[in-house]
């Protein structure tokens, strides 16, 4: 444990010292992976597709707010799908416009949410953003996390539709555009999937809030079982056994990812807690405070001591001028100190 | 001389309104009730805009019914639906808004409280520094 405490001030204070540089590169390597997913799940269009696009559009992410990289995946997703179906790319327009005006508008600082579910759905990780909002937000997350879901869940209707041979004529696109909602409005998994992440965040922000120790841990694992719990009973319903493993698999790993995230901002040292009693005019205050573990890493400073020189580097030392303040707090393992800065002096 | 209780305020502060500051110093330009009422405005049309393009996305799926039975519809109730529905979303969207704005204008004021006494602190400290001004 204390190695790890150790690893993670070591990173907090290389993240301190660099963080003007450390956050454009993790923006940038988020949104490759993003447009990169986008890419390789609706990748219709060969030039948006190119090397030199891709790699423009991440840095221009890294150096703008998290907005403006949704705003760019949005419309590289639009643009690879007009390439293919002009019809289905205005569906999924007006689609993700009817979501921004009357839900993702109301909280516009989780705007990645939208982006990151499809993308970890993608991973078969999705769960890690309920888990982890339930833990670091509100649960207005929810919003945002089911617009999210619909996201995804109308990619994968796309991805479906774009197969379909479509002629130029009224009847067919309305065929194609009746085919896309009743896939859309008659998707179970996805309504089930609307009402299970919202519980899971439910779960996990009311069981982070309690007074318990080990608060945050344990809504991390309650966050986990309500996903396998809820999703195992929609793979039954809905038939779709062979998902269970790899939904279970991603439980695990999400609920890992949101522990090490959880792990880095902060972590409480439940014996040393302190209660305290006192009032005012008008309340009694009963105080627990936690306090948090924070272990300084260690520095490594490596002094080589040469045996063979010893005999000669003491006669050097007499040689080294010390002053007044120098004498009074002489001692031994200092005589070596400055024989050894003597030492390299010479080399 | 480096007077620190100066910077500690000064970087408090900067750390502050680069951050969460930045929207409640701009919230601050706005009465309250201007404010509110703005945002339940931008609120309303958003909604209006998002149930126009639901009733389109409704209208197109339908359309091969609506088309075929054109002249037997029963208009004026079709017409009632949409409006009681349209009331409805306004309502809700209008007095969501309301409530949540109101909130946050409460909570941003309450820690732009803090940073007048703060910018205040600063303030004395300048006079102390400079009497003769």
């Amino acid at each position: 444990m204390i190695q790890l405490l150790v690893f993670r001030e070591r990173i907090k204070n290389l993240y301190q010292r660099y963080d003007l540089y450390i956050i454009p590169i993790v923006k940038f390597l988020f949104a490759l992976i993003a447009f990169e997913t986008i890419n390789r799940e609706i990748g219709y269009d060969e030039r948006i597709k190119a090397l030199p696009v891709l790699l423009a559009l991440s840095l221009l992410s890294a150096f703008m707010p998290s907005a403006i990289m949704v705003l760019l995946a949005a419309f590289m997703s639009v643009l690879h799908v007009y390439s293919e179906s002009p019809i289905l790319a205005i569906i999924v327009g007006i689609i993700m416009i009817i979501l921004y005006v009357l839900f993702a508008r109301f909280t516009p600082k989780l705007g990645y949410v939208l982006l990151a579910i499809p993308v970890l759905y993608t991973l078969k990780i999705p769960f890690v953003i309920p888990i982890l909002l339930g833990l670091i937000a509100t649960p207005i997350s929810i919003i945002p996390t089911v617009c999210g879901v619909i996201i995804y869940f109308v990619f994968q209707v796309v991805k479906t539709a774009v197969t379909m041979q479509v002629n130029k004529t009224v009847e067919d696109i309305l065929l194609l555009y009746t085919n896309v909602i009743d896939n859309l409005t008659g998707n179970k998994l996805m309504i089930l999937s609307f009402v299970i992440f919202a519980m899971i965040i439910l779960v996990t922000y009311f069981v982070r809030k309690m007074k318990f120790d080990y608060a945050f841990e344990i809504a991390i694992v309650s966050g986990a079982v309500t996903s396998i719990l809820g999703f195992l009973i929609s793979d039954l319903i809905l038939d779709r056994s062979d998902e269970i493993i790899s939904m279970i698999l991603g439980t695990i790993a999400s609920a890992a990812i949101v522990y090490a995230i959880h792990f880095f901002r902060f972590t409480l040292d439940y014996s040393g807690v302190e209660y305290a009693q006192f009032e005012d005019d008008v309340y009694y205050y009963y105080v627990k405070a936690v306090p948090k573990i924070t272990v300084t890493a260690p520095q490594k400073n490596v002094k080589h001591f040469n045996v063979k020189n010893v005999d000669k580097n003491i006669s050097k030392t007499n040689s080294y001028n010390y002053d007044d303040a120098d004498i009074d707090d002489y001692d031994e393992d200092e005589a070596y100190l400055h024989v050894n800065d003597y030492e390299n002096d010479d080399e | 001389m480096l007077n620190y209780r100066k910077i500690r305020i000064m970087h408090k502060l900067a750390v502050y309104e680069n951050k969460e500051g930045k929207e409640d110093i701009q919230l601050s330009k706005y009465y309250k009730t201007d404010y509110v009422r703005y945002q339940v405005l931008k609120s309303i049309i958003c909604a209006t805009v998002g149930y126009a393009l639901i009733l389109l996305l409704i209208f197109l799926y339908q359309s091969e019914y609506l088309v075929r039975n054109a002249v037997n519809l029963d208009y004026k109730t079709i017409g009632l639906y949409i409006l009681g529905i349209y009331i409805i979303i306004i309502t809700i969207y209008g007095f969501g808004s309301l409530i949540g704005y109101s909130l946050k204008y409460d909570a941003s004021r309450k820690k732009l409280g803090r940073y007048y006494k703060l910018l205040n602190r600063l303030n004395k400290i300048y006079k102390e520094e400079s009497p003769e001004s």
